[in-house]
């Protein structure tokens, strides 16, 4: 905690809509709290912009918590910026110094075509998700909770794949714009559970496909998605979605 | 206004199952021939749509997010409470229900809340089915704990991810519907009018807040899922985003609002660093397992905590309350440290914050025990305020969390607008005066999986609905009324913006109305609202169009509605001259400053009925009985 | 006869990944084999010109060296067509690009070290397949590596291979799914040290331009040392 307020320079994108040409252009905000986070600098400058009768910055954010994916900005060439395993909603602006400019840019990436300034849209993620990233069950037809055991440690690393909080970090940051390790983690998180295995060749071949139809890139196992990934979710997830969906395609009658 | 909760007759254990079997069926056929609107895609939303959908009806859910898998169940932590005995502590169904019932301090249905812990166990075992990853133990079976205060290990859950995993899990069910067909999703939608005809809620009109337009969707029932109204605080621990809007829109339509005054306070938040501060940060309640809470003994002591000696500290729940000690009530802790604060004894750069002190757990049981079971909560802390638990006492304070009241429904989760429902958070809600933990994320999933999809059946088969169109005159006259609403936003030319008025609001609603209240400071609340809303008119500033994404419009029309509310919520504190759960009020306390209920003065929900612009809403009561659960006197001392 | 399993292998992102994970995994087999050969030239003429008459005495030889061409050639299309997806889907106008520690040099430059090594491919085969065998496969191998100019081509293809499998090897595996806690770490390093001994190549022609081969028959205990380092 500290009252030593300080001012930077942000280079924000600002684009006025869906298919629009966007440009970078750059603001000064004064009276800088190192206790702010990042957004709220966004939210001071974008308060100050009302009020002087120019646009605000658009931007997706919510629990800022961290936990609920909306936000998702690209500072500084960092995606997320730039602490480690976290989002931008939870980056702190005691990471900067006096005077400092700030590159502030979208998720660039096509299949998450950009709404308005810093606003995507990654609906695609969610037809991914619709393809095949449940559990055939209806409500009512499920068996006692503890009638089918499962092993602590696949339990334990279905959670780790199921914290995913489909941001498009993963996405953003892969050279080839690639959305496997959303994808591998949801194939990953129920095929490594007894209740999702019956379907589990279906769903990996289903999930892929619609992954690709969105036009996501190739996986070139470069691991950047890992590296930025918020909630460290891991890239044995892409391995084990390989493996589902070969599997899948040569030994299921599918 | 007629408010019949319709509880079915007969013994307690038996009335849900006598209901259902009594409620007429919708042929499966017929199903799809019902359109249903579902607002907001939390648990409760979201776990609804994809259980109509499973039985055919056709689904339309609306969502102001981008996905709905952003909504706010998402950030719940702890966990889901389901009276399983798996750990044969003893628990059962009567005892969630006497605990829940107790909890809410009595103010809450005793059916319903008897149904709520009937269909929780089922709720377990379809997240299990759905893939929902629950700690397990060695032997593969489901892992309990206790949380919140509770006497059993009946809370299940995925480390401190529970919420995220539940409602990916609902989620996840309602986009097998969405490929199914049977859902349709309509993201980044934000519902504005609620649309009647013949007395029914028929439809909605959205805003779609990309392009700005306004759509009209008609169906045969509206389903309001749209979380509680804690932001009316401006800080709160909900997300930027959470409002009232939606409910409050049905409220002005005729809907009754009930006991909107209870609001619940969570004791161990971050507390805020300046004036841009947007949210505030719940860190879970397990750390008062180890942590001790205290204040320095004497009033503006400046020193760091490390140099206060231990006989110069006083650790004020350990010394009020010596069987509870630092485990007691979410309401108790929290209002015990704004009296600390209140006497200057708080703590921090803006006194706003009381001492959890972890340095003598640290002691008994070593860094690295603490580091393995609150590692993350240090982290996050670290994160936020840049200063070592480990090292130095953290800070906290309490911070609105969650809301109790909500829109009035019967046994039916129907509203008094017949064809409107309201769901999880969104309603008046079995939690009474105060929600119990790891039971928001219970009640959600029982109204979604396992209640509406046979009470909605129960209206769409039991009345005869009418074809409508959504080129209806009701329809063309709510979409002019919404389009008027926002022309009004975007026509004001002041200086002030949207969250400035919100904080300005909120700021009024936690000195006046938050954690304690009394008669005097409730009408000065009453006084600065009105002047709140005046000034609105006068000096707002919003700029852009109305045909564009525009997120200052967006919190200016929800930041309205705020406005509106915070004076029903006030009135409703001011007229509860009790004290009861999470509503305090100074006037109703026992010698030692304890919060007294009076059973025979309000043993009541309070729902309020809206008379129109400017006049005074109308409070009518429904009377609750206790036939199972014989209110008594919590005690913590 | 439903051929939508081989169809999902050509056209699905996976599919092709499999392709280009199991045709590498061939030509990494391959090369091993090759540098064993290469190692027989340091033996002697009578060994090297043995194993490649033994080689020749195979009927099938013909058939294994189509084969051959047709796993290049199915690896080079298929990187061509996953390349052109990427560079197609691929995020673009980023004003400032920062890799997070995930991309190594050898996983960044795959795209540039397969040029290389295709273009060092067709000189090779040109040069050798091609070339005039009638002095001796040992005599014309011996004879291209006192030559400055081609060992420098030859050592730099190697060190192209070398940074191409430095990434390729460990991610066929991850591609063909096999990723495992227990046996990652010795997948990786396994994939290390099959790059690094790509380096041998560079070796073995550095060792006969510097005509160690000669001093060979003088002085045994030397080349020993050489051979270590």
């Amino acid at each position: 905690m500290s009252d030593n307020k300080f001012s930077v320079t942000v280079r924000v994108w600002r684009q006025a809509g869906p298919g629009g040409k966007g440009r970078m252009e750059s603001y000064k905000v004064p009276d800088v709290s190192p206790d702010m986070s990042f957004l709220e600098m966004l939210d001071v400058l974008n308060e100050d912009l009302v009020r002087r009768d120019e646009s605000p910055i658009a931007f997706d954010s919510d629990c800022r918590e961290g936990i609920c994916g909306c936000c998702g900005l690209v500072v500084n060439g960092d995606v997320h910026g730039p602490d480690e395993h976290s989002t931008v909603c939870q980056l702190h602006m005691r990471r900067f110094r006096d005077g400092d400019v700030i590159t502030v840019e979208p998720w660039r990436v096509k299949s998450f075509p950009v709404l308005k300034d810093l606003v995507a849209d990654r609906s695609s993620l969610d037809r991914i998700m619709a393809a095949g990233g449940y559990i055939s069950v209806n409500t009512g037809a499920a068996p006692d909770a503890n009638a089918i055991p499962v092993d602590k440690d696949d339990a334990e690393e279905a959670m780790d794949a199921a914290a995913c909080i489909g941001c498009g970090a993963c996405v953003a940051a892969c050279p080839n714009g690639s959305a496997m390790l959303f994808t591998g983690a949801k194939i990953s998180q129920l095929a490594l559970l007894p209740q999702g295995k019956p379907e589990k060749a279906r769903r990996a071949l289903a999930m892929v496909e619609a992954m690709d139809a969105e036009g996501f890139g190739n996986c070139a196992n470069e691991y950047e998605c890992e590296a930025v990934c918020p909630k460290d979710v891991k890239v044995a997830n892409i391995a084990r979605m390989n493996r589902e969906f070969l599997l899948g395609n040569f030994l299921s009658k599918r | 206004m007629k408010l019949d909760a319709k509880i079915p007759s007969g013994p307690i254990e038996k009335k849900w199952d006598k209901y259902r079997f009594d409620l007429k069926l919708v042929n499966p056929n017929n199903k799809r021939k019902f359109d249903i609107i579902v607002v907001g895609s939390g648990l409760a939303g979201a776990s609804a749509a994809a259980s109509l959908g499973e039985l055919g009806y056709n689904v339309k859910v609306f969502t102001m997010h981008d996905s709905p898998r952003r909504a706010h169940s998402i950030a719940a932590q702890g966990g889901i409470n389901a009276a399983k005995n798996y750990p044969n502590d003893g628990d059962s169904v009567w005892r969630l229900f006497h605990d829940t019932v107790k909890g809410g301090d009595y103010r809450a249905r005793e059916a319903n809340v008897y149904r709520l812990a009937q269909v929780a166990n089922g709720i377990i075992d379809h997240c299990a089915a759905l893939g929902v990853p629950f700690a397990r133990e060695y032997g593969g079976l489901l892992a309990n704990r206790s949380f919140g205060g509770a006497q059993l290990m009946r809370t299940f859950y995925a480390r401190g991810q529970t919420g995220q995993q539940l409602l990916l899990g609902a989620y996840s069910a309602m986009m097998r519907q969405v490929a199914a067909g049977t859902v349709k999703l309509y993201p980044r939608r934000e519902m504005t009018e609620l649309v009647m005809k013949n007395g029914r809620a028929r439809g909605i009109i959205a805003r779609d807040l990309v392009t700005g337009k306004l759509e009209t969707h008609a169906g045969h029932a509206v389903l309001l899922c749209t979380g509680g109204y804690a932001n009316v605080f401006y800080l709160s621990t909900n997300a930027a985003t959470c409002n009232v809007s939606a409910a409050w829109t049905a409220y002005k339509k005729g809907a009754g609002f009930a006991n909107p005054c209870f609001t619940q306070i969570h004791p161990t938040c971050i507390p805020r660093s300046g004036d841009h501060q947007s949210k505030l940060t719940l860190m879970s309640e397990s750390l008062r397992n180890d942590g001790r809470i205290w204040v320095p003994g004497k009033k503006g002591d400046k020193r760091a905590p490390g140099a206060i000696p231990e006989e110069e500290r006083d650790y004020f729940l350990e010394r009020r309350y010596p069987a509870f000690g630092n485990l007691v009530p979410r309401d108790i802790a929290s209002r015990a440290a704004k009296t600390e604060v209140d006497a200057g004894r708080g703590v921090g750069p803006t006194g706003q914050s009381v001492y959890l002190d972890f340095r003598d757990s640290i002691a008994r049981k070593g860094e690295d025990k603490i580091r393995g079971e609150y590692g993350n909560l240090f982290d996050m802390y670290y994160q936020i305020t840049d200063e070592n638990g480990y090292k130095a006492p953290m800070r906290i304070y309490p911070a609105p969390h969650y809301t109790m009241g909500g829109l009035w429904v019967d046994y039916d989760l129907m509203t008094n607008v017949p064809g409107l429902f309201a769901m999880g958070e969104a309603n008046f809600s079995d939690h009474g005066a105060n929600r119990l933990g790891a039971s928001a994320l219970m009640q959600g999933l029982a109204d979604g999986f396992f209640i509406i999809p046979y009470t909605l059946g129960g209206y769409l088969a039991g009345n005869k609905l009418e074809d409508v169109a959504d080129s209806d005159p009701e329809f063309r006259q709510a979409a002019g009324e919404a389009e008027q609403k926002f022309k009004l936003l975007l026509s004001a030319r002041g200086r002030k913006t949207p969250s400035e008025f919100h904080r300005q609001l909120g700021g009024v609603m936690w000195s006046e109305c938050g954690m304690a209240r009394n008669e005097a400071s409730l009408k000065r609340a009453l006084v600065k609202i009105p002047g709140i809303r005046e000034e609105f008119r006068e000096n707002l500033v919003v700029g852009g169009g109305a045909e564009e994404l525009n997120q200052t419009l967006e919190r200016a029309g929800k930041v309205a509605d705020f406005i509106d509310f915070a004076e029903l919520l006030v009135r409703d504190a001011l007229e509860r001259r009790e004290s009861c759960g999470g509503h305090f009020r100074e006037e109703s306390c026992t010698a030692e400053g304890e919060a007294r209920r009076d059973d025979a003065g309000f043993s009541h929900a309070a729902v309020w009925e809206h008379a129109g612009e400017g006049k005074a809403p109308l409070l009518n009561k429904e009377a609750l009985e206790f036939e199972h659960i014989k209110p008594s006197e919590r005690s913590y001392k | 006869m439903d051929l939508g399993f081989v169809k999902r292998v050509i056209f699905t992102s996976i599919g092709r990944k499999f392709v280009m994970a199991v045709t590498g995994l061939a030509l990494g087999a391959f090369i091993i084999v090759h540098l064993g050969a290469n190692l027989l030239l340091m033996k002697g003429e009578e060994s090297y010109n043995g194993y490649v008459a033994l080689l020749l005495a195979n009927p099938l030889i013909l058939y294994a060296e189509l084969g051959l061409a047709a796993i290049f050639l199915l690896h080079i299309a298929t990187a061509v067509w996953v390349r052109w997806e990427d560079w197609r889907n691929a995020p673009s106008g980023y004003e400032e690009r920062r890799w997070q520690g995930g991309r190594t040099l050898g996983s960044a430059t795959m795209l540039y070290t397969a040029i290389a090594i295709l273009a060092f491919l067709v000189y090779h085969i040109v040069d050798f397949r091609f070339g005039d065998h009638s002095v001796g496969f040992y005599q014309m191998v011996t004879a291209a590596f006192r030559d400055p100019v081609f060992v420098g081509i030859y050592v730099a293809g190697s060190l192209a291979l070398a940074l191409h499998l430095s990434h390729g090897m460990q991610s066929s595996f991850q591609t063909l799914g096999v990723n495992h806690p227990k046996y990652t770490p010795f997948i990786k390093f396994g994939g290390l040290l099959v790059a690094l001994s790509m380096i041998g190549f560079a070796l073995i022609s550095v060792y006969f331009l510097l005509e160690l081969d000669h001093r060979k028959a003088e002085h045994h205990y030397q080349v020993a040392a050489t051979e270590a380092r």
